[in-house]
């Protein structure tokens, strides 16, 4: 009747015995007593093939079976078993390489840092033994590359999946109009390489996701968000408290901006700022709501600006400061940030400990969804094909665009009604309730919710244009203009 | 919840620094309450990897026994394991990961140019497939 001494954590599972006294001849067969005795332990020592799991080690006294007879060594009544896990570990990530020494020629390329007293012959090493992280090669992401490839940040890494399109050029200045339907990882490593050939640049063409984030931005110094979902921002945030790395953010709407720089050495992060999305549809995107091209440029400038004062370590680090850009009236403000000790993340009680679903947590779905003109039609939907077909046929219907003026102006659908969603709820009272009416936007997201406001006020026969007038444009109407 | 108090956690920041530019690893003994932990004693435990000790660790089985055995001498429960990582952040690497257990939380320091950076706890799983973070105080 040998003794097993249970190690603490497994005593959820034995009662809260801290030994057990369990018959058996071997320590094999005590160890199948044991584990027949509390079955739920047998989970923790075994694996599915009954084999003892990889760190666990079993003593008999002060001996490891493996060196005595394995399982069959022989256990007697004054025995004791102890189950003792190996452990070890490390960084895996050798210690810091050796500083990287410049060429005669990148000494040259790099003369007017050089001759600066604060970044020196020292500063430019730390700049090529930089590895920053790009997140999005899109407005802010074009001047960053621009500028941290010239500078010298010996690695960059960019994540993008997507591909170049018209819509781009009026803003991602690192894209030109040839590069058209290539994707934008290759146009951009292309541009940043011929300015400087002395840098590595890694493409990660993927969507950054909560199972893919830890292990890309694991081997970077800086990670810049230069993303325009909140998704993607809340994952980009958490992963980097999650690693302790300082997340330099920006982000641009219309005429207006802000960078800062969040998760550095104890500071606030964007969870401080903003525990909570926002509910979808509130803010619009750059997409839906339109951005001065030049915006980005001005917001990923101060992004890569302070980039670059952390890998030198000089200057004061935007941190618990919220930098505001207001282009019209050509201002900057300031707004002090405080780390919020609740904040679910970087807090004194995160209760974020890994990273989560970050679509569910925004209430949008997932990018990489099926394209909404292939999906099947749900009720309440209804396709510009039919829609074109029921204006030919002269149907008694009402049509209603919900989008600005200065929107309908550039394109509309003939006998489209406006009215900007903002003051639609007004003239609700308009319409017959039991009207068959039919609404469109641009691309169907406005429209929907102004679909939800008369279904709300009891409406019966309301439907939505999928995909709106972008779509209109592609299936019907092709002299109908993009934007 | 993991909780390491004042007099433990200076000894293992002092353990941690002094052992820079190299990965120190020690024992953590205290006692559970539910899910709260509490470390009340440190005890440092030999670095046994044969070879550079810059970015690795390993613990002898026979000291991990004998520091269960003093844990239970004292009335404590050994509750968890420190290692820290030089120059590094302090995640929990595909080499922890893979040389875990998921039975004591793993305390992670981050040592950077010889100072103490900040500090991570984890909860690897049974199948040492992923670590979860665990909240840390100190």
């Amino acid at each position: 009747m040998p003794k097993i001494l249970i190690p603490t954590p497994l005593r959820q599972y034995t009662a809260k015995e801290n030994s057990v006294t369990v018959p058996g001849g071997t320590v094999g067969e005590a160890l199948d007593a044991l584990t027949n005795l509390y079955p739920d332990l047998r989970k923790q020592i075994f694996s599915d093939e009954g084999k003892l799991r990889s760190f666990v080690n079993v003593y008999l006294n002060d001996e490891d079976i493996r060196y005595l007879s394995k399982a069959a060594t022989p256990a007697a009544e004054a025995d004791t078993i102890s189950l003792v896990p190996s452990i070890a570990g490390g960084a895996t990530v050798a210690a810091p390489p050796e500083t990287p020494t410049l060429s005669n020629e990148e000494i040259l390329r790099y003369s007017r840092h050089l001759i600066i007293p604060e970044v020196g012959m020292e500063g430019q090493q730390k700049l090529k033994a930089a590895k920053v992280l790009l997140v999005g090669t899109g407005g802010l992401g074009a001047p960053l590359g621009l500028y941290l490839a010239a500078a010298g940040v010996g690695r960059i890494g960019l994540v993008d999946f997507d591909v170049v399109d018209f819509t781009n050029l009026q803003r991602q200045v690192i894209h030109s109009t040839k590069d058209v339907g290539r994707k934008k990882l290759d146009s951009a490593a292309e541009k940043m390489l011929g300015i400087n050939p002395h840098i590595s640049i890694a493409r990660h063409e993927v969507a950054l996701t909560s199972e893919n984030a830890l292990e890309i931005l694991k081997d970077y110094d800086i990670v810049v968000d230069g993303t325009d979902n909140f998704p993607t921002r809340y994952l980009v945030n958490d992963a980097c408290v999650l690693l302790g790395k300082p997340n330099v953010y920006g982000s641009i709407f219309r005429f207006e901006g802000q960078a800062t720089v969040f998760a550095y050495q104890g500071g606030p992060c964007y969870r401080c700022l903003y525990p909570e999305p926002p509910p979808p549809g509130l803010v619009p995107s750059c997409a839906e709501g339109g951005v001065l091209g030049i915006l980005p440029g001005t917001i990923g400038l101060i992004q890569a600006t302070e980039t670059v004062k952390l890998i030198l370590g000089i200057g004061e680090p935007l941190v618990g400061r919220l930098l505001l850009y207001d282009a019209l009236g050509m201002r900057f403000r300031e707004l002090k940030l405080r780390k919020n000790p609740e904040c679910p993340v970087c807090g004194a009680h995160p209760t974020v400990a890994r990273l989560i679903d970050y679509h569910q947590f925004c209430g949008v779905p997932r990018q990489d969804a099926a394209p909404a003109q292939e999906a099947k039609l749900n009720d309440g939907e209804i396709d510009v094909t039919e829609l074109k077909q029921k204006l030919d046929r002269g149907d008694q219907f009402v049509l209603i665009d919900v989008r600005e003026p200065h929107e309908y102006k550039i394109a509309s659908i003939p006998g489209a009604k406006l009215i900007p969603l903002g003051e639609f709820p007004k003239h609700v009272d308009e319409f017959d309730k039991n009207a068959d009416i039919v609404i469109h936007c641009k691309s169907g997201m406005r429209s929907a919710k102004a679909c939800g406001i008369l279904r709300q006020a009891g409406f019966a026969h309301v439907r939505n244009v999928v995909g709106g007038i972008l779509a209109w444009s592609d299936k019907v109407d092709p002299s109908v203009p993009k934007y | 919840m993991i909780r390491i108090e004042p007099g433990p956690w200076k000894a293992i920041l002092a353990h941690a620094v002094e052992t820079y530019p190299n990965e120190c690893c020690g024992a953590m003994l205290g006692v559970t309450d539910g899910e709260r932990k509490t470390v009340r004693e440190a005890l440092r435990l030999e670095n046994a990897f044969a070879g550079a000790q810059a970015a690795r660790y390993e613990l002898r089985p026979e000291d991990l026994l004998a520091a269960d055995l003093a844990a239970r001498k004292r009335s404590l429960d050994l509750i968890g394991i420190y290692h820290s990582h030089p120059d590094c952040d302090a995640y929990f690497s595909k080499t922890d990961l893979e040389n875990s257990c998921p039975w004591y939380s793993f305390v992670v320091l981050s040592v950077q140019k010889g100072e103490f950076h900040h500090a991570n706890s984890w909860l690897p799983n049974v199948e040492q497939t992923e670590a979860a973070r665990e909240e840390l105080q100190y």
